[in-house]
């Protein structure tokens, strides 16, 4: 652990400094040192295999590291952390996965409310309640007792980010949330994404999603070979985009 | 033949439901039943426990574990009854009843096999209902009882049902530390008639024929119950889960 890394500012909800780790003797992450600001919306791409699920995934710790820190407000998410203490920090950290990961034996509703339950202690009543708000907030209300298998993929794309904002975090991550869906339900998981960008919410997203990139992201990181080879606004990176690799990336993704 | 079966019936049906009880100890069906019943009672926290300990990253906790399960499934049952009717007063010092001894037999040997299964459908999950639930704060232990187990362990009921079925018919090699079940309460039937062995047998067969198929029969339906509601057929119930009622409304 780099001791000598100062905790970042308080406008800076995450800073990753010196982000190492391998898979045996493949280094999939070879030193990221990035920020994002309280409210920023951070859009990550780069070629598949290039390490961006690794990279979002170390931020709640769902991913060891080998080296370097991961600070988030303020707290290093990997230095030894009591299990207590680590759970806390998680749950102060929204994250969806490509493939949803809803909870199949639960209704919607129950998906969204269980963990503040479990997890804060919230009454049961209160819990549902503020859970069939946030299903509405999705678009969901009257879905709210059906079961996952019930539900097609958007809808539990949604029920999913609900449930991550069912505990409150400043801060959400978002790893391909709609690289699973067909293309007709892309849409509707976007335009949630992009309310909560509007509602001022802390984001990093990986997404090949360049619409959503371009509308939405105050920055763009692009990722090739484990290491952030481009940081741009969007305006920068979609019409000037610096480095040759970010280059032909964009011109496969028009193809 | 049918004639002697009934008249047997009708002479000793107590011996063999209850044994000599209450002029000795309980035995008979009854002892069956509650020996198997105990047997899989304590054995299904215990493979719980078990299936834990063989997916944990400890090397302390996998190995040794590892070891019990290979060995226990390895050897056949007997071997293990034989081994804890000699060792284990031999090792305390102590005289342990023969039914406490094959309890404790039949709950390691049952908790070998379960945990196996219950570890299979811990892993049948994928790693993706573990990280869900760690991302929203759920500690490993809150993860286990609130998401994996409620999943695993409904999709395991058919197995614990067979393995209910398979520890009945174990229940009979209690009669060769005179266990006093049903087996032994049957031929201590044919010892007083001597000359009526396959009569006796055959109606020792038959009671345990019935148990199991009707377990077995049991078992079919909640698997076809299970595969439908996998499937999304039917609405699931609302609270699927054995252990927690974290759905339970007020
Ligand atoms: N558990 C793992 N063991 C070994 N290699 C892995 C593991 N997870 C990912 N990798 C490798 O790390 C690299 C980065 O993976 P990933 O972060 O998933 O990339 P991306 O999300 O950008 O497509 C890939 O080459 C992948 O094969
Ligand atoms: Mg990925």
């Amino acid at each position: 652990m780099t001791a000598s890394v100062s905790a970042p500012a308080k406008d800076q909800t995450i800073r990753l400094a010196d982000v190492r780790k391998s898979y045996g003797d493949f280094d999939v992450l070879k030193g990221i040192d990035a920020t994002v600001s309280r409210g920023e919306v951070v859009v990550i791409c780069g070629p598949s295999g290039s390490g961006k699920s690794t990279l979002i995934r170390t931020v709640n710790r769902l991913e060891e590291i080998n080296s370097g820190s991961i600070f988030f407000e303020g707290q290093d998410i990997h230095a030894p952390l009591k299990g207590r203490e680590l759970n806390r920090l998680r749950s102060r950290i929204g994250f969806v996965f490509q493939s949803f990961n809803l909870f199949p034996h639960l209704s919607a509703v129950d998906n969204v409310a269980m963990s503040p339950i479990r997890v804060k202690g919230v009454p049961a009543a209160e819990a549902h309640e503020k859970a069939l708000k946030l299903l509405d907030r999705v678009g969901l209300r009257e879905k709210a007792n059906s079961y996952p298998a019930q539900l097609s993929g958007g809808q539990q794309q949604r029920v999913a980010i609900a449930r991550a904002l069912a505990m409150e975090p400043p801060v959400m991550l978002f790893d391909e949330p709609t690289s699973a869906l067909d293309p007709e339900m892309v849409g509707e998981v976007l335009s949630v994404m992009k309310s909560l960008a509007a509602e001022g919410m802390t984001m990093m997203c990986v997404t090949h999603e360049m619409g959503f990139a371009r509308d939405v992201a105050d920055r763009i990181w692009f990722i090739d070979g484990g290491r952030i080879i481009e940081t741009a606004t969007p305006d920068e990176f979609f019409k000037n985009p610096k480095h040759p690799r970010a280059q032909r990336f964009l011109a496969d993704l028009r193809h | 033949m049918i004639h002697d079966i009934i008249a047997i019936i009708d002479e000793y049906w107590l011996l063999l439901l209850i044994g000599q009880y209450p002029n000795g100890p309980l035995g008979g069906l009854a002892n069956t039943l509650i020996l198997s019943a105990l047997s899989i009672v304590i054995a299904f926290p215990f493979a719980i426990l078990l299936a834990f300990a063989r997916l944990s990253k400890y090397r302390v906790l996998r190995w040794p574990v590892t070891v019990l399960v290979y060995v226990t499934r390895g050897v056949p049952l007997l071997m293990l009854v034989l081994w804890s009717y000699f060792l284990v007063p031999l090792l305390t010092g102590a005289d342990v009843p023969s039914f406490l001894t094959m309890l404790t037999t039949l709950v390691v040997y049952q908790g070998a096999f379960l945990s196996e299964i219950i570890r299979a459908g811990i892993v049948a999950l994928g790693p993706g209902q573990m990280d869900a639930a760690r991302a929203l704060g759920h500690g490993w232990f809150g993860a286990m009882r609130y998401v994996i187990l409620p999943q695993a362990l409904y999709n395991m009921i058919p197995s614990m049902l067979s393995t209910f079925v398979a520890t009945i018919k174990d229940t009979t090699l209690g009669y060769v530390i005179n266990v006093p079940d049903l087996t032994f309460a049957a031929s201590q039937v044919n010892n007083q008639l001597l000359t009526q062995p396959f009569q006796v047998f055959l109606i020792l067969a038959l009671t345990y024929y019935v148990i199991c198929w009707s377990l077995t029969a049991l078992t079919n339906v909640v698997e076809r119950r299970i595969t439908r509601r996998r499937a999304g057929l039917a609405a699931p119930r609302r609270q699927l889960s054995l252990i927690t009622n974290a759905t339970e409304q007020p």
